[in-house]
């Protein structure tokens, strides 16, 4: 981690009465897009309104862009922005008063902030119904003004839970690519989902939780598994797996699909020449894949 | 044909001043005002506000208007005196002050806008404290605007500069006579409020209360249960409002229950503080 971490938490723990929520986790979170995964009721919510300052830690410190949430709580909702995974938007205004209104609530002046609710409704695609009462929005495009008011005061960090929660396959692409262009404008996001291609698809870097402990904190790259293949062979894939582990390869199957693994070895040289001393036709091989849902269901207890 | 050219600006951040928990807080006040009078929303919601301010003022505006004509004052022969006023108007702010509480808290509550309130550099109390200081200036400025244009109307009839020297106090009892109502009607309109997801419901509720309070203890006061004569919520503004004019047109509840008007204030103050207090903690629980 180069520069200052956006989030750094140590030995935060949080409980509702008797259930314990966050149990005593500790970790650092970089600049740009951070996955934050959990299954639900894994803590995940609860850690993001911690980060605002609407819950208060029950031990432990959190700073959020270099800021202590518990002392400088005010200072820190100044710069940051929140996209709740429930309803917040106003039935009977207009996205485009609401937008104002939020930028000037996030402590723009006034005309700051009807020239920011103009850009940020335009940015999310909403400019031609700025001017439409919310209540009569489509589920797309009210996570859209949502999104829309976590950015409008220009926060340096965005919090957003759930960002496509009820979207259609098209409302959930268009909202990714939003969320990936969120770096670009120097709005850093820690994105809660329970969607975990979600979180591939958008994020550097992943928070995994699990019954209020961090399972995994770090780089997306870090969960690439060097020194292992996969392979879809065409027919029988009995013979090749013979072959592969009698030349000392670790193998897995299902299906047609050949999963290897060679300790200090290179595994395409011995699928190679598995493939070669049984003749079996390959449809695809390539460097094992690894999702987060493996890693998850992995090292989940 | 000139050539069109387009210019993409991209994304442009904020670089300007930020307001901080000031600036946020004068938007929560200014928002609460819209809301209240129904400004930026649907017309239904403008209907009713405009509709009872226009016949608030409208009698004092009726007098001026027969004063300036005859070019004389008589303020024996006029219907209204300040005090009289208060009597029309006091109602009139019930009914507003039971809408209104609920058009501030309700939709917040109820739409989840309470978590954009929630990522803004705002307290609780700032919002509930702004939200109040909205709907006070709406209700105080309602119920003293007929006694400005009566004033202004009785000065410019009199002699402009004599009558304010005369009579420049009667702007201050008014006004602080229009806060006592502020003060007796909108803590439990906003507790109630606060505690209901149904600004119709509250309302309802809020005013079957003050009505039936006064009901209820009229006959108890009457049956010699004297101290019953505290629990008359919507005379005690009555009351006490007299009791800073000067006036003794009306016998209130709790001055036959042999109550001084400094005791209705004292219950004015006191409900106000506690339905303040659990207005507050309704409030942050609910954030």
């Amino acid at each position: 981690m180069d520069s200052l971490p956006v989030v750094a938490i140590n030995g935060l723990r949080f409980a509702y009465g008797d259930i314990v929520a966050i149990d005593g986790i500790s970790t650092d979170v970089p600049t740009g897009r951070i996955g934050l995964v959990g299954a639900n009721g894994a803590g995940k919510t609860t850690l993001l309104k911690i980060l605002l300052g609407v819950l208060p830690a029950a031990a432990g410190s959190v700073e959020v862009l270099g800021m202590n949430v518990a002392t400088r709580q005010l200072d820190v909702r100044s710069k940051v922005g929140w996209m709740p995974e429930g309803d917040c938007l106003p039935p009977d205004q207009t996205a485009a008063d609401f937008l104002i209104y939020a930028a000037e609530l996030g402590g723009l002046p006034t005309r700051a902030a009807r020239q920011r609710a103009s850009d940020v409704l335009g940015l999310v695609g909403l400019h031609e119904e700025r001017f439409r009462y919310m209540g009569e929005f489509s589920t797309g495009m009210k996570q859209r003004a949502k999104l829309a008011q976590a950015i409008v005061h220009d926060p340096a960090l965005v919090l957003l839970d759930e960002p496509t929660a009820g979207l259609d396959p098209e409302g959930r692409e268009e909202m990714l690519d939003l969320i990936v262009r969120l770096e670009g404008f120097g709005i850093n996001a820690i994105i809660s989902s329970h969607v975990l291609t979600d979180i591939e698809r958008t994020c550097d870097w992943v928070v995994m939780l699990d019954g209020g402990h961090v399972l995994r904190s770090g780089p997306m790259t870090d969960l690439s598994t060097p020194g292992e293949l996969e392979m879809e062979v065409v027919g029988d894939p009995g013979p090749v797996v013979e072959a592969l582990r009698r030349l000392g390869g670790v193998v897995e199957s299902g299906g047609a699909a050949v999963y290897l693994k060679v300790e200090g070895g290179d595994p395409f040289m011995l699928a190679r020449d598995a493939l070669a001393e049984t003749g079996v036709a390959v449809r695809r091989l390539g460097a094992r894949r690894t999702t987060l849902e493996d890693v998850f269901m992995g090292e989940a207890p | 044909m000139a050539e069109g050219v387009v210019f993409d600006l991209g994304y442009r951040p904020h670089e300007g001043p930020r307001l901080g928990r000031s600036g946020a807080r004068w938007a929560l006040y200014r928002d609460g005002l819209r809301r209240v009078l129904g400004l930026r929303r649907r017309m239904r919601r403008k209907v009713f506000p405009l509709v009872l301010m226009a016949v608030a003022v409208m009698p004092a505006l009726f007098f001026v208007g027969i004063s300036v004509v005859l070019r004389e004052f008589d303020a024996a022969a006029t219907f209204f005196g300040h005090a009289q006023y208060f009597e029309l108007t006091g109602i009139m702010a019930l009914v507003f002050v039971a809408l209104a509480a609920g058009e501030l808290l309700i939709p917040d509550r109820v739409n989840g806008t309470l978590a954009v309130y929630a990522s803004r550099p705002l307290t609780t109390i700032d919002y509930l404290l702004m939200r109040t200081a909205s709907l006070a200036t709406v209700v105080i400025g309602f119920l003293w605007l007929p006694h400005l244009v009566l004033f202004l109307g009785r000065a410019w009839v009199s002699g402009f500069g004599s009558y304010v020297a005369d009579n420049w106090p009667t702007l201050w009892k008014t006004l602080l006579a229009s806060g006592v109502y502020f003060l007796a009607y909108a803590p439990l309109a906003l507790l109630i409020a606060a505690t209901s997801k149904r600004g119709a419901l509250a309302a309802v509720l809020f005013l079957g209360v003050m009505l039936i309070s006064g009901g209820a203890t009229a006959a108890l006061v009457d049956s010699g249960f004297k101290s019953f004569g505290l629990l008359a919520l919507n005379q005690h503004p009555g009351y006490v409002k007299d009791w800073i004019l000067g006036s003794h047109a009306h016998d209130w509840i709790p001055q036959q229950a042999g109550f001084e008007p400094i005791v209705s204030l004292v219950v004015i103050l006191t409900l106000g503080a506690l339905c303040g207090l659990l207005v507050v903690a309704r409030q942050k629980k609910a954030a």
